[in-house]
């Protein structure tokens, strides 16, 4: 099947104008050519669409197969490749795509083989999504776009800065834990990690052993563990559509260690979607969290 | 021989004690002592004690006790000394059918992930089981072990293939995988436990008829047992055993294995001595992996099944430098 | 005997009896075929004088890239990895002596999981993915002379090796367990495949890899293949017939852990092609070693290549491991023909 624009090529231009005009009004003039590109990872999909470049061939997605909800929108009827482990290179031959970008930890293995279809773009940590942005921009010529969008993100994050510090007294840096959720454990962000990354550029503070850790995450399977999860802000990460994890949650607040916790008792405690704090690597996931903390932190004025 | 037994009670309530005052927050003797008898609802430690830390006692000695009687049963039903229970496909079949429910109908209540593992558990052993009857009806140990392999293989294999699709639930099934005794909700557990505890029961009773069995098909049937049916009731008690624990605590390894050897080794190769012996060697055992695995690497946890294989291993090699002289 | 073939040349001397002359050219033709079909089917699906004609002559379409550069080294690695591990099986089973031995059984697939997944979780990311066949042989490497360390006393015998080998395999399984589970999940994810066993990136670089590994163990096994009926023996018959067995079976095990190590290495831990196929071939063949050990080496082959073609096509667009199918291929088959012997 050979993967033509569909029809609604207009309409989807138009959505994406929607969505980009809350981020950066001046975003949509059309490129003169339209270059093949295929991305083999989540970050990068998440980077072409916020740069409103609909990528001729993408993988499935980690949950709410086979896209994100955020990002479906924009990518209805572009072409599957198959799960991101394993890719299908027959599918990408096919395309005969002009650029590919593809993740240095997954693909280096076929990065040579993939090499004699087309440019192989690795981007190294996935979860620095900004970094990951700038190098899509750079590869297609629109680094206009990228600039754009980070000036965007830099006043973002300026003015939810001053909205978290309204919120505490100024001597003390507020602490945070970004806790999510699963079936049978209880996993907590740290600094070195997507959302923990967006959390530490918002002037959130994090528990001393934290800052020592390489980890990206902690995983605590034992209710036992919930005082480490203390806090002056929680934000819970849960998913959609899953019982299993509404009926861990359920437990989790029932439990007496639960109701002696900081953020509990005062109550800065915010339920938001897993997907796009931790799943989704990209600029228009990191928004999303914007999103969500800005709304967290105007819903309690002082 | 009373001696041992009488050492072996000892010690398991001495760990039974310390598995209560370990965890990441390390409770004193006292506290435990007013926890346990004089309980005030609401205190904190005692709401810790009694809904986390002896249910997993109870269940660490339970799991224990009910791998470690099925090896040794499933050591004497087919005259090897390196059989275990997993080799019926209990382990494997059970993972598959949770792991299946829970990727195509979303089932992940507590109680019925347990029904689906003890379930999964009977079904392969009843497949494992028809496979391996020769023509005669009889029971082959040997066929049994090829086919506990080909079916494990094929188990596992449909495992694999759910979890690499469904990528999310590897997350999920990864602790239960690896043998986890971390359970948060107590109430479905103690059905299970009190079925393998009157199957361990059982177990002991029939003892006597196993080591006839033990000493040579031509000896049992010259003495009149029906050896057929003591081979069935035998699998019956194996796979009902290794269900429970399976359903319980997920896939824990070297229990079944290691501790029949222990047992024969202080306690002589008689049956009747040594199936209750490996109850109390099997419970003690994975005890102590238990609080080894709580306090390792804190405040993460180690999955048990880990911690068990990492001592049992050196363990089981140290057995085999002895040179493999074993019963049977 | 006027059944058997007697082949010649220089010192080297051969005994074949005349029906397995045919089986072998049906083994053959089989296995041309099951590659031929291999190299057809897939997200495009060639038709099969199209499919001969792009592989003599080459040219620059999609379809021939598709069929030069994708599958046909992924069919040819399926087929050299299935093989290599078949016989390694094969060769285990025989010294052992117990039929359910396999490259498993001496800690190879184990070892060099921890090798490959140490490689993946730390040092992936800095020093790229080329060298994890090389860490993967290393731990390979490090668990066999673990095995062999512990269980040798003046000789090793197949009983304490078969020992010694579930032990050390179950210390490096619950390492790799715990890799698995404090990984953070991408790496769990890739870890997970390469434990299932895929050909997915299969390169002609990599099928000269393994070429070249097994390179290393051919002269071992053409010197001392003749002595396995010998080694199969008691161990103190053999002693009497003078042949000095434990210099011979260490060289056979190495042998082994070189054509498994290799395989695995670059295909990742397909456990079940090297308990399994050994049995398909001892059913087709009863008895002769050598010819066991081709129709093992085809058997295997082929069970690979089935299994990643089936991987490849049942479930578009998605690419799955192949080691998954290859027990969901052989398994059935195998217990068929177990319930069938019903002696």
């Amino acid at each position: 099947m050979k993967n033509g624009y569909p029809f609604s090529l207009l309409r989807r231009r138009c959505l994406q104008a929607l969505l980009l005009s809350s981020v950066s009004p001046k975003l949509f003039a059309a490129l003169a050519h339209q270059p093949r590109v295929i991305s083999l990872f989540q970050g990068a999909t998440d980077s072409l669409v916020a740069l409103g470049v609909t990528p001729d061939g993408i993988v499935e997605s980690w949950a709410e197969k086979p896209v994100y909800r955020y990002l479906r929108p924009y990518l209805s009827g572009v072409l599957q490749l198959g799960l991101e482990t394993q890719p299908s290179l027959e599918k990408i031959a096919l395309v005969k795509p002009d650029i590919i970008f593809a993740s240095r930890f997954r693909h280096q293995d076929v990065a040579p083989l993939m090499e004699k279809i087309a440019p192989v773009v690795l981007l190294d940590d996935v979860f620095e999504f900004k970094k990951t942005l700038q190098v899509v921009a750079e590869s297609l010529s629109l680094t206009a776009r990228s600039d754009r969008l980070l000036a965007q993100w830099s006043q973002r994050i300026a003015t939810i800065r001053e909205r978290v510090s309204e919120q505490f007294p100024p001597s003390q840096i507020p602490q945070v834990s970004v806790i999510e959720i699963r079936p049978d454990h209880i996993r907590r962000y740290l600094a070195h990690s997507f959302p923990g990354s967006v959390m530490s550029e918002l002037g959130f503070g994090w528990q001393d052993q934290d800052v020592e850790t390489r980890n990206s995450s902690l995983r605590f399977s034992s209710m036992e563990n919930i005082p480490l999860l203390d806090a002056d802000v929680f934000f819970i990460l849960l998913r959609a559509n899953s019982p299993a994890i509404t009926r861990q949650y359920h437990n989790l607040q029932a439990h007496p260690l639960w109701q002696q916790l900081k953020a509990v008792k005062t109550g800065q405690l915010w339920e938001v979607d897993s997907v796009p704090w931790s799943l989704s690597g990209g600029i228009l996931g990191a928004n999303q969290i914007l999103n969500d903390v800005e709304h967290a932190m105007t819903r309690r004025s002082p | 021989m009373r001696k041992g037994f009488f050492l072996g009670a000892a010690l398991l309530v001495i760990l039974a004690v310390l598995s209560m005052m370990t965890g990441p927050r390390f409770y004193s003797l006292s506290q435990l002592f007013n926890a346990l008898f004089h309980s005030d609802p609401t205190r904190t430690v005692d709401i810790i004690i009694h809904t986390s830390r002896v249910p997993r006692t109870v269940l660490a000695m339970g799991v224990g006790a009910f791998l470690a009687v099925a090896g040794g049963l499933m050591q004497a039903l087919t005259r090897n000394p390196l059989a275990s229970p997993g080799l019926f496909g209990v382990n494997a079949g059970a993972a598959l059918f949770i792991v299946f429910a829970s990727s195509f109908f979303a089932i992940s209540a507590p109680g019925s992930t347990l029904l689906l593992a003890f379930s999964g558990a009977c079904a392969t052993g009843i497949l494992v089981w028809f496979a391996s009857k020769v023509s005669n009806g009889q029971l082959n140990p040997l066929r049994l072990v090829l086919a506990g392999v080909a079916i494990t293989a094929l188990c596992n294999a449909f495992t694999q293939a759910i979890l690499v699709i469904d990528q999310e639930s590897l997350d999920t099934m990864l602790f239960w995988l690896a043998g986890s005794l971390a359970r948060s909700d107590g109430a479905s557990v103690y059905p299970v436990l009190f079925l393998g505890g009157v199957l361990v029961i059982v177990a002991c009773m029939f003892a006597g008829q196993m080591s006839v069995l033990n000493a040579g098909e031509d000896i049992a049937r010259g003495l009149g047992q029906n050896i057929a049916r003591v081979r069935l009731l035998a699998s019956i008690m194996v796979v009902g055993l290794a269900g429970c624990a399976v359903a319980l605590a997920g896939n824990i390894g070297f229990i079944g294995l290691i501790v029949p050897h222990i047992a024969r080794q202080l306690f002589g190769s008689h049956l009747r001595h040594t199936l209750p012996a490996c109850a109390l060697l099997g419970a003690l055992l994975l005890l102590a992996a238990d609080i080894v695995a709580r306090v390792i690497i804190l405040p993460q946890e180690v999955p048990v099944g880990v911690m068990t294989a990492l001592m049992g291993a050196p363990f089981f090699i140290l057995l085999a430098q002895r040179g493999g002289k074993y019963a049977g | 005997m006027p059944d058997s073939h007697i082949f010649r040349c220089g010192p080297l001397m051969r005994e074949y009896s005349r029906s397995v002359l045919p089986i072998f050219l049906l083994c053959s033709v089989v296995t041309l075929l099951i590659i031929v079909s291999a190299l057809s089917i897939g997200e495009v699906v060639l038709s099969v004088p199209q499919t001969l004609q792009l592989l003599f002559q080459p040219d620059d379409s999609a379809q021939s890239f598709i069929l030069h550069e994708l599958r046909l080294p992924r069919v040819i690695l399926a087929l050299l990895a299935g093989g290599g591990l078949g016989v390694a099986g094969l060769i285990m089973q025989t010294l052992v002596r117990n039929p359910l031995a396999s490259p498993d059984t001496l800690g190879v697939t184990t070892g060099a999981s921890v090798g490959a997944l140490l490689w993946l979780s730390f040092f992936s990311l800095k020093y790229g993915s080329s060298a994890m066949p090389y860490a993967a042989m290393a731990g390979a490497a490090v668990a066999v002379s673990l095995i062999f360390l512990l269980s040798w006393r003046s000789g090793a015998t197949p009983l304490r090796l078969v020992l010694t080998g579930v032990g050390v395999s179950a210390l490096a399984g619950a390492i790799v367990t715990l890799i698995l589970v404090f990984s953070p999940l991408t790496t769990t994810f890739s870890a997970w495949i390469w434990l299932s066993g895929s050909v997915y990136a299969a390169s002609w670089d990599k099928v000269l890899q393994l070429l070249g590994i097994y390179l290393w163990a051919l002269p071992i096994l053409l010197v001392l293949l003749r002595y396995m009926k010998i080694l199969q023996l008691n161990d103190s018959l053999a002693i009497g017939l003078g042949v000095a067995i434990h210099p011979r079976r260490i060289l056979l095990l190495l042998a082994c852990v070189l054509l498994s190590g290799g395989a695995i290495s670059l295909v990742g831990a397909m456990t079940f092609v090297g308990l399994i196929a050994p049995h398909l071939a001892r059913l087709i063949i009863r008895s002769g070693f050598f010819s066991q050990l081709l129709i093992t080496a085809c058997c295997g082959g082929c069970m690979v290549i089935i299994a990643d073609l089936l991987a490849r096509t049942l479930f578009l667009p998605a690419d799955l491991p192949a080691g998954i199918f290859v027990a969901l291929a052989g398994a059935p088959l195998f217990l068929w023909l177990l319930i069938r012997q019903r002696t």
